[in-house]
């Protein structure tokens, strides 16, 4: 396991940060300059934080109160960087096989190759860095991180300098080697798809403090507060208050919620764009609970989805719609403008405010 | 390289571009090249009409300052290296007070005159200077000795070496030595087997100045060294010398013309030895 509990004084924001990974994929996620990727140096010996104490395995590898501070090359982290850094003077053999210092020259080629054959590398074993596309060397980077033996595998933005389509494809293959890599891994990531896609658990982090730590459905369907949900993608976030029992208010329309909230107490209530309905507003004249009557202001066609923003008319918020280029043709969204929008109560989550 | 890249992106208009300002830069350019070139060629030339150079070359007074100037270059070149690749690293990479100051201290027999250098190292290292004095007294005799020859260039030239492998080091990212760090590679280690191989290039240009600096140096050696045939005399003394005595100046001449040859070849091996090292990084 990684078990991480760190502070350190930075510019911007002091760092406070608390997690950890057991065998799982823990994803620190978050905008770029909220500290995750300093976390991730402070785990692994590369930035030395003013208190805490950092465990890796069954061993306390920095403890503030008892002057612990091993250094990086005892803590049995593998890191693969953001910049990948490949060392340019060496070959994919000599990159991969450069921390097996120990090993015997057959014991070291026989590791190399085994290597390379699970990253799938196996032909550009004779190729230097500069030779090699950016997915390729990220598959070497993290062969070369998997070299000897670890207790747990680190992450900094592996797949951010690669293009959309390389992303998917090293996504997925980290995904089938999580199989055979059988130590905890903490990845950082600002991608939300990355994050939701490689994560067991995922920390919310901003501006140095983790704000939700928790399973990954959790973090996405149960945001633990308004910010979490907007880091979290969440297009639509009302402010609103009580009405006693399973009852809330927002923007003068009163809608069902999946928990009771006290009369007059102020809350936020937030809905994934994806999550919301649209109907024609000619299907009855009395209104189902949890629609109010709305117009489109304005659509952005993404090729397989549309996002709509609509206006309430007459009480109620605007939203924010996603709908799938399918039902968008069927329902015919394009004829007309106005509409019935439903907020499916299991789908709003109310958060504290 | 250039005119093959030139050629697989024809952009007619970015060529043309280039080539109107090099109509206005040429003739300054020609002018400097006629200048640089016009003695070097001249002085091939009068070599070949004298005739006598390979007669001047291989007497024993040639031969002394040429086989003294290569012994003692190398050497210094050696020490530099010994000396100068600790220090460049700590420049580069070290935090300490007084970082700054020791960069401009470094620089400072660079822009200093030599012969202030000689100066300054026979105070210093002359049979009363403050350590020579003691040295003396242990038997050791350091002024007007090949071991002055040695120091006079070192002081000299050594920071050449420094100056450029501190920049090849600053220039090198961090993270290479934090991923080693990461695989469990000791800090030595990957000094050896990272840091030091990535500044081959700034090595090799630090270390061809260093090294053409030190078969130059005159000045500094003069006065600490003195200028002593087998013992102190260097080629760039012996040119002197063979200017001031009877054979004037057709003598320096082809010590002249070693001294050439020789900054030449040095040049051009360097300059291939760096293409080598940027063709596999």
């Amino acid at each position: 396991m990684i078990g991480v509990d760190i502070q350190k004084r930075l510019h911007a924001f002091t760092l406070d940060v608390q997690f950890d990974a057991q065998h799982e994929t823990v994803v620190l996620f978050g905008r770029s300059g909220s500290g995750k990727s300093r976390t991730l140096a402070g785990v692994a010996g590369l930035m030395r934080p003013d208190s805490g104490r950092v465990v890796v395995g069954s061993r306390t590898v920095f403890d503030s109160t008892r002057r612990i501070d091993v250094p990086p090359q005892q803590r049995n982290l593998g890191y693969l960087f953001q910049q990948v850094a490949l060392f340019p003077h060496l070959t994919t053999e000599e990159n991969i096989a450069y921390a097996l210092t120990g090993l015997d020259a057959s014991a070291r080629r026989r590791r190399v190759r085994e290597l390379a054959e699970l990253l799938r590398i196996e032909e550009l074993g004779a190729r230097y860095p500069g030779e090699m596309s950016g997915g390729q060397q990220q598959r070497v980077a993290l062969a070369r991180a998997l070299a000897r033996p670890v207790d747990g595998l680190l992450l900094d933005e592996p797949f951010s300098a690669l293009d959309e389509a390389l992303r998917a494809d090293l996504r997925a293959e980290l995904v089938r080697l999580r199989q055979d890599i059988d130590v905890p891994i903490v990845c950082v990531t600002h991608d939300l798809r990355e994050a939701h896609l490689l994560a067991d658990r995922i920390a919310v982090l901003e501006a140095g403090r983790v704000l939700q730590f928790a399973e990954r459905t959790g973090v996405f369907h149960h945001p633990a507060s308004r910010q979490v949900a907007q880091l979290t993608g969440v297009a639509n976030v009302f402010a609103a208050h009580g009405l006693g029992g399973r009852r809330v208010e927002i923007e003068g329309a009163a809608f069902e919620v999946p928990q009771a909230v006290a009369e007059g107490v102020p809350v936020d209530v937030c809905i994934r764009a994806e999550r919301c309905l649209l109907r024609r507003t000619d299907v009855n004249d009395d209104l189902p609970p949890n629609c109010f009557v709305a117009d489109i202001a304005s659509e952005l066609a993404f090729g397989n989805a549309y996002t709509l923003h609509l206006q309430a008319v007459g009480p109620g918020p605007g939203v924010e719609v996603d709908v799938a280029s399918r039902p968008y043709d069927v329902l015919g969204v394009a004829t007309r403008r106005r509409w019935v929008v439903e907020l499916p109560v299991n789908d709003l989550h109310v958060m504290p405010r | 390289m250039s005119t093959n890249s030139a050629a697989e992106h024809p952009r007619v208009v970015a060529v043309r571009r280039a080539w109107s300002l090099g109509w206005i830069f040429a003739s300054p350019s020609l002018l400097f090249g006629a200048f640089v070139l016009v003695p070097l060629i001249a002085l091939a030339i009068r070599g070949w009409q004298d005739g006598q150079v390979m007669e001047r070359l291989l007497s024993p007074f040639v031969l002394h300052a040429l086989r003294l100037s290569v012994v003692t270059s190398t050497l210094t070149l050696v020490l530099a290296l010994v000396f100068g690749v600790p220090a460049a690293y700590l420049l580069a990479r070290g935090r300490f007070r007084g970082r700054q100051l020791l960069t401009i201290l470094v620089e400072l027999p660079m822009v200093l005159p030599p012969t202030v250098a000689g100066v300054a190292l026979l105070v210093a290292f002359g049979r009363r200077g403050a350590i020579g004095a003691a040295l003396v007294e242990m038997g050791i005799e350091v002024s007007f000795t090949t071991t002055a020859v040695i120091l006079a260039q070192l002081f000299v030239s050594a920071p050449f070496l420094v100056r450029s492998l501190q920049a090849g080091f600053e220039a090198i990212d961090p993270t290479y030595e934090q991923v080693s760090a990461t695989l469990g590679v000791s800090e030595l280690r990957t000094f050896l087997r990272v840091t030091l191989p990535l500044a081959r290039p700034a090595l090799l240009s630090g270390a061809v100045l260093c090294w053409t600096r030190a078969l130059s140096e005159l000045g500094a050696t003069l006065i600490f060294a003195g200028n002593f045939e087998g013992r102190t005399q260097t080629m760039p003394l012996a040119i002197i010398t063979a200017f001031e005595s009877s054979a004037g100046l057709s003598g320096a001449i082809a010590i002249s013309l070693v001294l050439l040859v020789v900054a030449s070849i040095l040049l051009v091996v360097a300059r291939l030895a760096q293409r080598r090292s940027r063709g596999s990084s």
